[in-house]
């Protein structure tokens, strides 16, 4: 049987570094991602020279923007790989890079997510097999779908599904890398532009541009370089998996979380109930209602009162996106699964501020992409 | 008035099913395996990998999973409002398109038809484009 991660030498997180994610400006991607490229080096104590391999995620730029932006650290040489997976570009870049680490054929390596918003054609449509009205379904409208068949399910109102919004923007104004940094009351949300069914405007992820970086590290690599654990978080498991066929065929992005998920945690050796904190792909409010439950943080259909007793808060039972997820946070896609693992070791550290989930020891990040793929990965505390 | 021709022959027809012969039908496929799909494609089966395809016809009828109105609509050629729903066609396949007809009663669980509305292609010539409506609407 094929190894696990857990079972391999052991990974750690030894840096995190942002540009904070925003509305598209004219700085450059190079000027973003070497932002936060020296913001995750100076925060693992590193200099670039012992970075011994860079994974570059990114989903909405030109083909090999990487060594044209990595350059200006200096020219060391270091092998550079691009990694493209939709929304999930930053997730995948960082479960290779754990894999290489861990496969002992490299004690120090870089992720680092970069975007900029760009025109995209999913690659989907290019297999000329066209649906009735495939020009009609944005992404904000296969999510609204879900929500109606959510509401239908569950007996849960728009309101109710609004407050998902309510609290990740709280987190978000309370996190400095976030594109939205403002407390949201309900009306203000429920007020905002409409876009789809129940959506309005702060209940979407914003696009947007930014950068994202983590040190993936071996302990030998940072002892080499006199760095002990205090502040490394593990990484104790990684999986990765694609949409199968589904009995709900319309639920897919839930019952591929529910299956990864799954995975993830088994390997990691604990259960959902363990986890601290979580940051999950909601793009869309509807989004954290279903994946909570996928996941297992609660009961099928519990969500609502869940959300509405304060357990997925900031100092409730596991904190759900304390960094404001994608709604506030921000989506710039390439970075955002980069981010997520950022967040997690930032909050399993103990050093979020006033964003800390209290004695966080365990962390899931996840994450779906179009086509559809889904990466979760399990950190704990050292 | 000649009756314009269909916006995409490749997906539908104006005649209908066996089972559904008042309704126009949509041209799905089937597997060796058994597994119906919509639309119909040469590439291989989604549930077994097989080649063994064949065209199969499938009823224009089915019923509604989910609507959701759209106010905000990025692409170009189509404007906003318009409602979008998903459907479990009684022959198998979920497919998602424009709903007309009655949108006040739209919930799910509806029972659901197809029907050809008239619309202009992109060069603005007439044509007839398959919809869903809720049915005896
Ligand atoms: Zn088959």
């Amino acid at each position: 049987m094929a190894a696990v991660l857990r079972n391999l030498r052991p990974v750690y997180v030894a840096g995190i570094g942002f540009h904070r994610y925003q509305f598209a400006s004219a700085t450059t991607y190079v000027d973003l991602g070497l932002t936060a490229v020296r913001a995750a080096l100076a925060d693992a104590g590193l200099a670039w020279p012992a970075i011994e391999s860079a994974y570059f995620a990114k989903a909405l730029l030109p083909m090999a923007p990487g060594r044209a932006m990595l350059r200006h650290l200096g020219a060391t040489g270091l092998p550079i790989v691009h990694v493209e997976n939709a929304s999930a570009s930053g997730s995948a870049a960082f479960r290779h890079a754990c894999m290489e680490v861990a496969a002992g054929l490299a004690d120090l390596s870089l992720v680092v997510g970069v975007d900029k918003p760009m025109p995209l054609a999913p690659a989907e449509r290019l297999a000329g097999i066209g649906g009735l009205a495939d020009d009609a379904f944005a992404p904000f409208t296969h999510f609204a779908l879900l929500a109606d068949a959510y509401a239908a399910r569950t007996g849960a109102s728009v309101e109710d599904i609004a407050l998902v919004a309510v609290k990740n923007h709280r987190n978000g104004a309370r996190n400095p890398f976030a594109q939205h940094q403002k407390e949201r009351s309900l009306e203000e949300i429920l007020g905002g532009r409409k876009i789809a069914g129940g959506f309005t405007s702060l209940q979407c992820t914003p696009v947007g541009e930014g950068a994202a970086a983590v040190i993936v590290a071996s302990e030998e690599g940072l002892r080499r370089q006199g760095i002990d654990l205090s502040r490394a978080v593990r990484v104790l498991s990684s999986a990765g998996r694609s949409q199968r066929l589904y009995e709900d065929a319309t639920r897919y992005d839930a019952m591929l979380t529910q299956e990864t998920t799954r995975i993830a945690l088994a390997e990691a050796g604990v259960s959902a109930a363990d986890l601290d904190v979580v940051e999950l792909h909601d793009a869309f409010t509807v989004e954290e209602v279903e994946y909570v439950e996928a996941m297992g943080l609660c009961p099928d259909g519990q969500a609502v009162p869940r959300l509405k007793a304060g357990e997925f808060d900031i100092g409730g039972r596991c904190a759900v996106s304390p960094s404001g997820g994608l709604i506030a946070m921000g989506h710039p896609i390439g970075p955002t699964g980069v981010g997520q693992i950022g967040e997690i070791t930032r909050q399993l550290r103990g050093e979020a501020g006033d964003r800390q989930q209290p004695d966080a020891r365990l962390g899931l990040a996840h994450m779906v992409g179009i086509g559809a793929v889904c990466y979760v990965h399990v950190l704990g505390a050292v | 008035m000649e009756t314009p021709p269909l916006l995409k022959p490749g997906l539908y027809r104006a005649e209908g099913s066996a089972a559904r012969p008042g309704q126009p039908a949509l041209l799905g496929g089937v597997c060796a395996c058994g597994h119906v799909f919509f639309p119909l494609q040469a590439y291989g089966c989604e549930r077994c990998g097989g080649v063994d395809l064949q065209p199969r016809v499938l009823s224009g009828a089915g019923r509604l999973l989910a609507s959701a109105r759209v106010h905000l609509h990025p692409g170009k050629g189509r404007e906003a409002p318009f409602t979008v729903g998903s459907i479990r066609l009684d022959d198998g396949p979920i497919v998602r398109t424009l709903i007309e007809g009655d949108l006040g009663a739209l919930h799910p669980g509806l029972a659901m038809v197809t029907t050809l509305v008239p619309v202009a292609d992109a060069e603005g010539a007439p044509r007839l484009d398959l919809r869903f409506a809720p049915e005896g609407v």
